[in-house]
């Protein structure tokens, strides 16, 4: 213990070690203390002051990063003034900071699912992918990709281009492909939740819930699960046996349903909280708020959301009938268009302001208008005439007043200007409000719906939760329900545990604001929308009206995404620590630097609107040897820029990608190698670099079966092979079945048939010309288990000796430019010490005269074999080899197989494979199949 | 620009460490200022990185990227000199070139700039125009002294 | 007899070489052979160019000399009749020039700076390799003249304690405080003094070269101290074996225009050739400076009172001043002070002493307001505090600092939220950009004061200039950024009366922030003569000819032209 240093932080006993900086020592004492501008790769510098700590003895603050551990210091992290300085300093830096976190979709979504996320996604094919990320926030993107009113759409910037991205269409599209089984569940916290209502609300909530491993039961009255989706929505918008699906697949969760259980009927609130140890309220607007005129009372004069949850039951009173809805909204919408399926004479739509103000969705009025529903504006209904059944309707004419409270101009009755018309049924769908029976101890708001917090979404009742239309300002769409049961969810999950209520804070983001000039440059492409059924066929019945987008088209739709969110978003420290302390840097705003976007090199992108000026790049691009970046100009203004502000890629830039490894934010970063770029939440595997011998770590970073970036291990480096080097490989093309040559074409077959293929011939040659004919060539792409394997099929089952390898065990560095100084790279590829301590020859000439080959792993560039009568290739790619070859079998890639490979200087390193290997047969079943 | 010229001077300071100001202030006093060629030949020459000597260049004052006019009228703006009214001298005479801060006027016969402080404060508020100091200014007298100039270059 | 003309760069720009040719010559016409020597500033700017005749120890200033003035002073140096005395320094002026002890500027405007026999004559380069000079630099209680006040005893013994070879000596002579000379006086006026303190110290902390940071605008110090460097390695007193198994090489690098560059580590940057940026302490220059060799860093005036102490002795040293700062400080008295120049006081004098007994108290007779100290790291001190001692801690207990001397006195007429903010425009400018809250937070102050001055100030920006302030004092690595809000935060603590004038009300009490004014015509004192309309860039004045004009304060763009031009005084600005 004698070089151990004793110190404390924030009163507790620690121990560093000599020559530790403090923020090095509470590091490995597992407290992490923020930084910006520290990497153990460089020496510290201090210029961010976000790692300022309070330190007994000393009048000023000290920077962690560099004030070295004292026997007995006593730190203090959090301190009111250590707090003040490093909070002021994450927002000076935020109020310089140009950018969107996360795009204004996104952001805009009231569920903040990751439009841009799955967007993108769906551009590059990745359609699973896409669905497993909606389902991570929204449970229904069939159902809700159908009938979302998509505020993410108002948001999309692609509207100053030319028109917004179709996402509601996209979220469709890929909700064909959501997987049929959910994730699995977190182990059981033997915690009890209780659902009212299995609406999108309930279901949501009742989902998450139960995926964070309690136990969740859905109390619903009506007798099936679905809310208004069900039973609000029309068929034509949203088929039932869609929306099923979805909730079957929130059933395999395990979630209990109950039907037909309505509380203050069957059961009652007070049961549900004695046997739960929570309960969430969510159970929606079902009564149609009343007109209050006179004769609302008389026969065939129905509230819309009664009409809507069963609409056959009224077939006989609209059928040839003139029917006359009242309202402007969605569900106005899905009453005329419904009343029009039902058969009705002639449909109206009666709405106190003008058809601009009508707050229903665009193309749902102008799909009505297509399938004749006529619209009435400017006039109020203010008596229902009729003995016994209605007949008449007398309505008062309006004209547009001052604007009120929500901007929009009120309606003001013309004084004694009436009109009647006739009427045989009336559907009333002027909004909705709360049936709260069976919630009599439960706080009510001034407009009867329930009152929830709204950062816990608590009720004035302990363990009982609100959420959705029956809450606060009561009915709004599907997707503002479900965002709220999402956060309920998280917010009932913490309590469960701690039972305290931890508030969600919204989180901080930066958001930019552009306009139209900044898009002038984007070529025109305008929104793809997926065809609907034509007028003729779609009046009478109620199949769906919208049709899916095709893959083709959504790929294209997907493509027209400008990309608003930033690419680092996922691992830029400056966002996380803004959240961690709570920065409101909207005080500090000023003048801010402005600079173009460099993406002139293949591999990384500059971007100083998102430079802190930490410094990071440009000391660590000089420990590299290229010293490419430095600082120009002083004070406010200082930028770093490549030498002689060139663009990058004309600049001696070596691209070993340190500089962008080492930026703690988006304002350098690597460019992501898919046919669009998507800021995705990578995975990080560790595993050794397939690009030469050498054998640095690597940390491979995935997404799916997507391989997004390759970074040194913390604290490591690597060249641009190491670190670029894998794109090259993602284009090349993929051996993916086994190939046989059949009249000089290599033609598709399978293994048995392909193995049988290749026996014929060899047991040919070898009968010819004995075992030794057939030569075995081991790569060094080969892992030291798959050696060993080969080995012993060559020696025992083939009994050949003629097996070598092209791959020489050379410790001479590559050509310059792939290397960086501090990291060497070598000629000799992978596992070519594997293959010497193996003892597998180089190809010499003692090795002529073989008549057949079998090739396991590509050979090295300029290599070239020896020309025999039948070649056999086992390789994951087509090479130029395998295009000559007589017989092709597919193998795994690099980063598709764990094994051990041992580096030129002989340590054996691990290598992990982060991606599922593309084709079933691994190598033994190869070997095997090719065995005698 | 013949560079070469520098190369003496380069050779003779090369091997003294940390003499990269001395050099481009040398180079400075050759060209009038350091255009980005000028950079790049000097980094070829003493082995510096490019990027270093254009931090360099870019930080301290005294360096120009652009050239300056035959005069260079440096306006005090140190402490005493503000007291004393040196931004009324700023405006006149930037109403006078028809240039702001740094610019130089289209014949390249002047480049109006401003300066932290001059150190000749008890003749606040004072400009310098290349060698020469002029003290105790007013508005007018600082743009008779440019006319001057102006009068005696026709 | 000799002959003195005051040649420092004021001296110069009052056109003192042109006086000192006309004199040579009129001596030569006269047969007279007298040589008219060149002479450092003795420090009173307000009465160049300047003359001096020395007769044994005794000067007689001839001050303010024109051309006439030389041919009396020709006269009476060849005996003839003559009006000189006319031009006689008044006794007022002599007594205040001998009423305290001149240690730094002791030889300042007495010697010609370009022969080193003057100051070998008046003591220069006496032994002082017997001595203990650490003991004697420690009993004077000798401080750091810079600004920060750091016991130089403390640095030099650290130096020599540490263990690293090649040390470095260097002198801080960056001068970079906009309103502060003294270092170019001394510089200009007695280079020797810094060259034998410099070699005084190597001796003393064992370091073998020496360097002399000098900044790029003092091109006349530059040469002098050329000159000085040679001259005293040809007079072998520094070079190869200049004291007994000792040598001592001293080169001068030239500064580039940086003010962050007068801090420690800034300053060693630059000599590496590199961007000034300041270094995280520790390790501190004393252990790891230049090159990564120990070196110790101080200013010129620092340098300039070593010979004096190894001279008279470390107790004669410290038997000047207060408890607290020993010695005697130099003064750079400016702005709206009668007498400005530099002033040599024993610390302990008071403030009032210094302006208004040293100095002659406010310009044109209008009302003190206050005077700045310390420049962009200083503060501002009202007239309440003008009876505070000038002693280090006493000065920051005001808000302000010592500094390296500035002195800028203010009078009614200056405006303090305009002086705050012509401060931290100077930082912003100046910051070297490296931390976060000197980079941005001296920017966005900046922009809050600038706000302030255009007449959009709002509440809260006096607190949001308080927190910031805070959090800049807390974050920044160096001494500029540290003390970057100091003028801002004196500012407010002083004249807080002022920011909320300008941000409740938009006025101006001081008539200075333009925005804030308006400018009208007082219709009984307009004669109308059309001046003011002719000159006004805007044409925003209107009126007949003979008749009262008016100002159109839309396209008034308050330049103020028209008050100037005003010989009636009928333009006002409210």
């Amino acid at each position: 213990m004698s070089d151990s240093i004793k110190f404390f932080i924030n009163g507790q006993e620690f121990f560093g070690k000599q020559g530790q900086t403090v923020l090095q020592a509470a590091a490995a004492n597992g407290i992490e203390i923020p930084f910006l501008c520290y990497d153990a790769r460089v020496k510290p510098c201090g210029a961010c002051g976000v790692c300022v700590v309070e330190s007994e003895g000393s009048a000023k603050l000290l920077r962690a990063c560099s004030t070295p551990l004292t026997e007995g210091q006593k730190i203090k992290t959090d301190t009111p003034r250590v707090q003040a300085a490093r909070n002021s300093a994450l927002a000076l830096l935020l109020s310089n900071h140009t950018g969107d976190c996360t795009a204004p979709c996104r952001n805009a979504c009231p569920a903040h699912t990751d439009c841009q996320g799955y967007v993108g996604l769906i551009a590059n094919g990745e359609y699973q992918a896409a669905a497993a990320l909606i389902k991570e926030k929204l449970p229904f993107p069939a159902s809700i990709g159908r009938i979302c009113p998509h505020p993410c759409e108002t948001e999309c910037r692609r509207k100053l281009a030319d028109a917004p991205v179709n996402i509601a269409a996209l979220k469709a599209f890929t909700a064909q492909f959501a997987a049929e089984c959910p994730p699995p569940t977190k182990p059981s916290t033997g915690k009890r939740v209780s659902v009212i209502g299995g609406g999108p609300a309930g279901l949501t909530a009742a989902y998450y819930l139960r995926l964070y491993g309690h136990d969740v039961t859905v109390y619903e009255a009506m007798p099936k699960m679905g809310g208004m989706l069900r039973y609000g929505v029309p068929q034509y918008r949203l088929p039932k046996d869609i929306l099923d699906a979805e909730i079957a697949h929130i059933q395999r969760t395990g979630v209990q349903f109950i039907n037909n259980a309505a509380v203050g009927g069957s059961i009652t609130l007070q049961q549900l909280r004695d046997n739960s140890d929570a309960v969430i309220t969510a159970i929606g607007a079902w009564k149609g708020m009343r007109l209050n005129c006179a004769g609302e009372h008389l026969q065939n004069v129905f509230s819309g959301i009664e009409f809507l949850r069963d609409v056959f039951a009224y077939q006989k009173a609209i059928k040839g009938k003139r029917v006359v809805v009242i309202g402007g909204g969605d569900t106005a919408m899905d009453a005329c268009r419904t009343a029009v399926r039902l058969g009705a004479g002639e449909v109206s739509v009666v709405y106190r302001r003008t058809l601009a103000e009508m707050p229903a969705n665009k193309i749902e009025i102008q799909e009505a208008i297509e399938e004749g529903v006529i619209f009435k504006c400017l006039v109020h209904p203010v008596e229902m005439l009729g003995d016994k059944a209605v007949t008449h309707i007398r309505l008062q004419k309006m004209e547009l007043g001052e604007p009120d409270a929500s901007g929009r101009r009120a309606p003001v009755p013309v004084s004694g200007a009436h009109e009647v018309v006739e009427a045989d049924a009336v559907i009333i769908m002027i909004g909705q409000t709360v049936d709260v029976t069976g919630f009599q101890d439960v706080t009510l708001t001034n407009k009867k719906t329930i009152a929830a917090d709204q950062h816990t979404f608590a009720t004035n009742l302990q363990a009982v939760f609100a959420v959705g239309d029956a809450t606060n300002k009561g009915a709004g769409i599907a997707i503002e329900a479900i965002g709220e049961a999402a956060r309920c969810a998280q917010v009932v999950d913490n309590y469960l545990a701690t039972a305290s209520l931890k508030p969600l804070q919204k989180e901080y983001r930066v958001t930019d604001t552009k306009t139209a000039e900044d898009f002038a440059f984007i070529p025109k492409q305008s929104r793809i929308t997926a065809p609907i059924t034509p007028l003729k066929a779609r009046r009478n019945n109620f199949k769906e009206v919208n049709k899916l987008l095709s893959a083709a088209q959504a790929q294209k739709e997907a493509a027209r995404c400008l990309e608003c969110g930033c690419a680092d978003f996922f691992e830029c420290k400056l966002i996380r620590y803004a959240n961690r302390y709570g920065i409101a840097p909207e005080k500090y705003s000023g003048a801010m630097q402005s600079h173009g976007l460099d993406v002139s090199s293949p591999y990384m992108y500059r971007d100083m609107n998102k430079c802190v000026l930490c410094g990071l790049c440009v000391r660590i691009c000089e420990a590299m040897g290229s010293g490419v970046l430095g600082f120009i100009n002083r004070g406010f203004d200082t930028v770093v820029s490549p030498e002689l502000n060139r663009p990058l890629n004309k600049t001696n830039c070596t691209a070993c990608g340190q500089c962008a490894d080492a930026c703690p934010t988006g304002a350098i970063g690597e460019r992501v190698p898919l046919k669009k770029c998507v800021p995705l939440h990578t995975q990080a595997t560790q595993s050794v670099c397939g690009g030469c011998a050498t054998g640095c770590g690597v940390k491979v970073h995935s997404y799916g079966r997507l391989h997004i970036k390759n970074t040194p291990l913390s604290g490591g480096m690597l060249c641009r092979e190491g670190r670029f080097g894998f794109i090259k490989q993602l284009k090349q093309p993929r051996v993916t079945a086994p190939l046989i040559r059949t009249d000089n074409k290599l033609i598709k077959s399978t293994l048995p048939q392909a193995a049988k293929f290749v026996l014929e011939r060899l047991n040919q040659i070898t009968n010819q010309y004995g075992n030794n004919a057939v030569g075995v060539c081991v790569s060094a792409q080969n892992s030291n288990q798959e050696i060993a394997e080969i080995l012993k099929f060559a020696k025992n089952v083939w009994q050949t000796q003629n097996i070598f390898t092209f791959d020489a065990c050379l410790n001479q560095p590559a050509e310059a430019d792939f290397a960086a100084p501090p990291v060497v790279r070598v000629r000799a590829r992978l596992n070519s010490r594997g293959l010497l301590d193996a003892g597998v020859p180089v190809y010499a000439a003692t090795h002529g005269g073989i008549k057949a080959l079998l090739m396991l792993g590509s050979i090295p560039s300029g290599a070239k074999i020896p020309n025999v009568e039948f070649l056999t290739v086992v390789d994951a790619f087509i090479t130029p080899v395998a295009k000559k070859a007589d017989c092709v079998l597919p193998t795994a890639a690099f980063y598709e197989k764990a094994g051990s490979f041992t580096d030129i200087n002989g340590t054996v390193q691990q290598s992990a494979a982060p991606f599922t290997p593309l084709t079933a047969p691994t190598l033994k079943d190869i070997l095997l199949a090719l065995s005698k | 620009m013949d560079f070469s010229v520098l190369d003496a001077f380069i050779e003779k300071y090369k091997p003294q460490r940390g003499s990269l100001i001395t050099i481009l202030q040398e180079a400075q006093r050759i060209f009038g200022y350091l255009p980005v060629q000028l950079i790049e030949y000097i980094a070829l020459k003493t082995g510096e990185k490019p990027a270093k000597i254009q931090g360099v260049a870019t930080f301290y004052t005294q360096f120009r990227s652009q050239p300056v006019g035959k005069y260079l009228i440096m306006l005090c703006q140190g402490t005493a000199c503000h007291v004393n009214g040196a931004n009324v001298l700023y405006e006149a005479l930037s109403n006078e070139l028809g240039v702001s801060d740094g610019g130089t006027t289209k014949d390249g016969l002047f480049t109006l700039s401003t300066v932290a402080c001059l150190g000749c404060c008890s003749l606040s508020p004072a400009m310098m125009i290349n060698e020469k100091t002029y003290g105790k200014l007013t508005a007018e007298t600082a743009v008779a002294a440019v006319r001057a100039i102006m009068g005696a270059e026709k | 007899m000799r002959v003195l003309v005051g040649r420092g760069s004021c001296g110069e720009a009052a056109g003192a070489h042109a006086l000192q040719k006309l004199l040579q010559q009129k001596l030569l016409e006269e047969g007279c052979d007298i040589a008219v020597e060149t002479a450092g500033c003795i420090g009173a700017c307000f009465l160049e160019p300047i003359i001096s005749v020395q007769d044994g120890d005794a000067f007689r200033d001839y001050v303010r000399v024109d051309n006439t003035a030389v041919e009396e002073i020709a006269r009476m140096l060849c005996g003839k009749p003559n009006k000189a005395s006319d031009y006689l320094m008044n006794c007022e002026d002599a007594q205040l020039l001998k009423k305290h002890p001149r240690i730094a500027l002791r030889n300042c405007g007495r010697i010609n700076p370009e022969a080193i026999q003057d100051y070998i004559a008046a003591g220069g380069y006496s032994d002082f390799t017997q001595k203990d000079i650490l003991a004697e630099i420690k009993s004077s209680g000798l401080a750091g003249r810079g600004g920060a006040g750091f016991s130089t005893w403390f640095k030099w013994n650290a130096v020599r304690n540490s263990q690293g070879a090649n040390k470095t000596v260097i002198v801080n002579a960056d001068e970079g405080d906009p309103g502060a000379f003294m270092d170019r006086a001394i510089l200009e006026g007695d280079p020797h003094s810094i060259i034998e303190g410099m070699l005084i110290c190597a001796y003393a902390v064992g370091a073998n070269e020496g360097i002399i940071y000098v900044r790029a605008e003092y091109p006349l110090a530059i040469a002098r101290l050329k000159t000085a460097v040679k001259q005293a390695e040809e007079g072998g007193y520094i070079g190869k074996n200049c004291l007994p198994d000792f040598s001592f090489y001293v080169r001068i690098k030239e500064g580039a225009g940086a003010f962050v560059c007068g801090e420690e580590t800034a300053l060693i940057a630059s000599l590496e050739g590199e961007r000034g940026m300041p270094r995280l302490k520790p390790p501190f220059p004393a252990e790891k400076g230049y090159f990564g060799n120990p070196s110790n860093i101080n200013n010129v005036e620092t340098f300039a009172n070593v010979p004096w102490i190894m001279q008279n002795g470390g107790a004669a040293f410290s038997a000047i001043g207060t408890q607290t700062s020993k010695g005697s400080k130099v003064f750079a008295l400016t702005g709206k002070i009668k007498k400005g120049g530099l002033v040599e006081i024993p610390m302990g004098l008071t403030l009032r002493e210094c302006i208004f007994d040293m100095g002659g108290g406010i310009l044109g007779g209008k009302r003190f307001k206050a005077v700045q100290l310390g420049g962009p790291s200083g503060g501002c001190i009202p007239e309440s505090l003008l009876d505070t001692v000038i002693d280090y801690k006493a000065l920051s207990e005001t808000g302000a600092i010592m500094g390296s001397g500035g002195m800028v006195v203010m009078d009614e007429t200056t405006c303090m939220v305009n002086m705050a903010r012509f401060f931290l425009d100077f930082t912003a400018k100046e910051s070297c950009g490296k931390c976060t809250h000197c980079r941005i937070g001296t920017k966005r102050m900046l922009e809050i004061l600038q706000r302030i001055t255009d007449g959009g100030g709002r509440e809260g920006d006096i607190e949001q200039l308080e927190e910031l302030a805070a959090c800049i004092k807390d974050g920044a690595l160096c001494g500029l950024g540290q003390t970057a809000p100091n003028p801002v935060l004196t500012a407010l603590r002083y004249f807080k009366d002022e920011f909320i004038s300008h941000i409740r009300d938009k006025k101006c009490l001081a008539k200075e922030c333009r925005a804030l004014l308006t400018y009208i015509i007082d219709t009984e004192k307009c004669t109308g003569c059309t001046l003011c309309a002719k000159k006004c860039g805007a044409g925003a004045i209107s009126g007949q000819l003979k008749n009262a004009h008016s100002i159109d304060n839309q396209k008034c763009t308050k330049c103020g032209v028209c008050a100037r031009v005003c010989k009636f005084g009928a333009v006002k600005a409210e």
